[in-house]
């Protein structure tokens, strides 16, 4: 403070004066900033906005549920029983989704639920315009979640020294043992980093490519 | 206590003698325009003069520590970015680097380059928060729009690699949750560039104006017998001459090349430890990590083809040790003690966060100096009140 002080008067101001000539020199300038309302943002397609759900592929496995570091999201179920379509057929059983809720009150947009869904029924959304008055309208029913399902946007490119992706690992590799059930991935797959058995829910072990780091759809 | 010499006489129109005075209890917070959070600070003044201080910490208190324990070493990350909100991904980064040590656990090259970026543009970020909401306590409001239009031009990027603008979620045990996007190289170099480049600004309105200097200069000074004794950390402690950097001193991701003798990396140090040279620090911190910001940059586009993470169990259990972490955050020391008995949640992760004893210092700096100066000093510490309380 005391070498300041010993600088003649107003002369001796030229940090002061420095910082002013900056000032003009922005209000020159064209603005930065927009104007929320009316200049939308544009925002990456990985923004966590929204989750969206994809109701028809959700299997109610309870994965999302029990993995959600606050446990936001309710999911109501029963099993169905499908009659047999052939004569002498066999009977199979479905669980129905009755009801999905997130309470996005409570999530912290950790996004865990999207990544455990073996199925991809879960999309982020970069949509935020979904404030409420009321804190009790922000738990959202699977109606309202699956509306989001139009606002996914496609997963951005992966840059270009990232690995290649799992599909065109699996084609290229050479051909394994004679599938049984063509129509079907099979259950397990014969990779070598010694993947575990799939959770024992007893739910369908998921298609190989859910886990794989390579592009997921709406992330 | 603070040296007396550095104590500035007040001269205030008094009587003959003075008037009898007694010690008076002033609580400042735990909500007030100057604290960031809700700090409070006891402080004991003698007319204008501190007497003695103390900062009640709590308020903010959301047992971070104790949920860790009942959460797998996935959903701890989402705790774990939120105690100190502005160091975000170095505060994840330490989570995983223990629980990859500990598993002993080999990440992928890019990996550890991308993190190593991703940590350095977080430490832009937070810096220049503080570049712009220091000057603010202090009476200067504009240098704020100047550090936030570039926290925006960073925030951008950050966002569209890890889709948060704060609490990235990016880490995983094992390297980053997805690769990154194509051609995010080039618009993070383009954002470095433009950060660089428009910094002068920013500059302009801090280095060498006279009332912030005024303000600043022989305010508040820490000695680095202070800094021991407190466990005072970052750019608080470099700024008192204590040259202590995780990054040089305990290398881990990529910073061992990175502040190796020919590396771009250097510890920023002062020797004044008064708020100023804390300001300076932070200032200069910022060019030296835009500079490890593009080294990382040029690394990344010659690196090979490969993975950004490692193919994980279904269910990741650590195995059973200890293992303490340490990061160098932008605030400071940011440290995870990990105490795993081979379950899926760890049995013990203690935290050390750097605002805590920076925080804490403030018992020996305050006493002494003005209550205007009070502000200033608080503001220098450079503390989140959330990586105070946990």
């Amino acid at each position: 403070m005391t070498e300041e002080a010993k600088k003649p008067g107003a002369i001796g101001i030229p940090g002061i004066l420095k910082g002013l000539a900056t000032t003009a020199r922005t209000m020159a300038k064209p603005t930065h900033t927009a104007e929320y309302p009316h200049a939308q943002p544009h925002l990456p397609p990985r923004s966590r906005g929204v989750i969206a759900l994809l109701e028809e592929n959700c299997t109610s496995c309870m994965l999302c549920a029990r993995e959600c570091p606050d446990w936001c999201i309710y999911i109501d179920s029963h099993k169905e029983t499908i009659p047999a379509t052939t004569p002498g057929g066999r009977e199979r059983q479905r669980n129905v989704l009755d009801r999905f809720a997130i309470d996005f009150s409570l999530c912290m947009y950790c996004g865990i639920c999207i990544e455990v869904c073996p199925f991809d029924a879960l999309h982020w959304s970069p949509e935020f315009e979904y404030s409420e008055l009321d804190i009790r309208d922000l738990l959202h029913e699977k109606d309202r979640l699956g509306q989001w399902m139009p606002t996914v946007p496609p997963p951005s490119a992966l840059d270009e020294h990232s690995a290649e992706a799992a599909e065109i690992g699996a084609t290229t590799r050479p051909g394994r043992l004679v599938r049984t059930t063509p129509a079907r991935p099979a259950p397990t797959r014969a990779t070598p980093s010694g993947q575990e058995p799939p959770p024992a829910s007893g739910q369908e072990p998921p298609p190989p490519t859910a886990s794989e780091p390579a592009p997921e759809p709406g992330e | 206590m603070t040296t007396t010499e550095g104590r500035r006489e007040l001269t205030v129109g008094m009587g003959a003698g003075g008037l009898a005075t007694a010690d008076m209890v002033l609580n400042i917070g735990p909500q007030h325009p100057a604290t960031h959070g809700v700090l409070r600070l006891r402080i004991v003044v003698d007319g204008e003069r501190i007497v003695s201080a103390e900062p009640i910490v709590g308020y903010m208190h959301r047992g971070a520590e104790k949920l860790f324990e009942v959460r797998d070493y996935r959903q701890i990350i989402v705790l774990a970015n939120r105690h100190d909100w502005l160091s975000a991904f170095s505060s994840e980064l330490g989570v995983v680097l223990g629980v990859e040590r500990m598993l002993g656990m080999e990440v992928p090259e890019r990996a550890v380059w991308a993190r190593t970026l991703l940590a350095e543009l977080n430490r832009v970020l937070n810096h220049l928060m503080f570049l712009g909401s220091y000057p603010l306590e202090l009476g200067a409001i504009t240098p704020i729009f100047y550090a936030f239009r570039e926290r925006e031009e960073l925030q951008a990027v950050m966002e569209e690699a890890s889709g948060g603008r704060m609490h990235y979620m990016f880490n995983r045990v094992g390297g980053l949750k997805e690769d990154l996007p194509a051609g995010w190289l080039d618009r993070v170099a383009y954002a470095v560039q433009a950060v660089r480049g428009r910094l002068p600004d920013l500059e302009a309105l801090i280095v060498g104006n006279e009332i912030l200097e005024a303000r600043t200069r022989g305010v508040g000074i820490v000695t680095p017998e202070t800094i021991a004794a407190y466990g005072v950390s970052g750019p608080i402690a470099r700024a008192a001459g204590v040259d202590m950097d995780l990054r040089r001193d305990e290398p881990y991701l990529a910073y061992g090349e990175l502040f190796a003798d020919s590396g771009p990396g250097r510890v920023v140090t002062r020797t004044a430890g008064d708020c100023l040279a804390r300001l300076e620090v932070l200032l200069e911190q910022v060019h030296v990590s835009l500079d490890l910001a593009e080294a990382c940059l040029d690394r990344l586009r010659t690196l090979p083809q490969g993975p950004v993470n490692v193919k994980l169990p279904k269910v990741l259990k650590v195995p059973e040790g200890d293992l303490y972490t340490a990061t160098e955050n932008p605030l400071g020391f940011n440290g995870y003690y990990l105490v795993s008995r081979g379950e899926k949640t760890p049995w013990r992760l203690k935290l050390r966060s750097a605002s805590f004893n920076n925080v804490a210092v403030l018992a020996e700096v305050l006493p002494g100096n003005l209550i205007a100066d009070m502000v200033a000093i608080l503001g220098s510490m450079f503390f989140v009140v959330g990586d105070v309380d946990k």
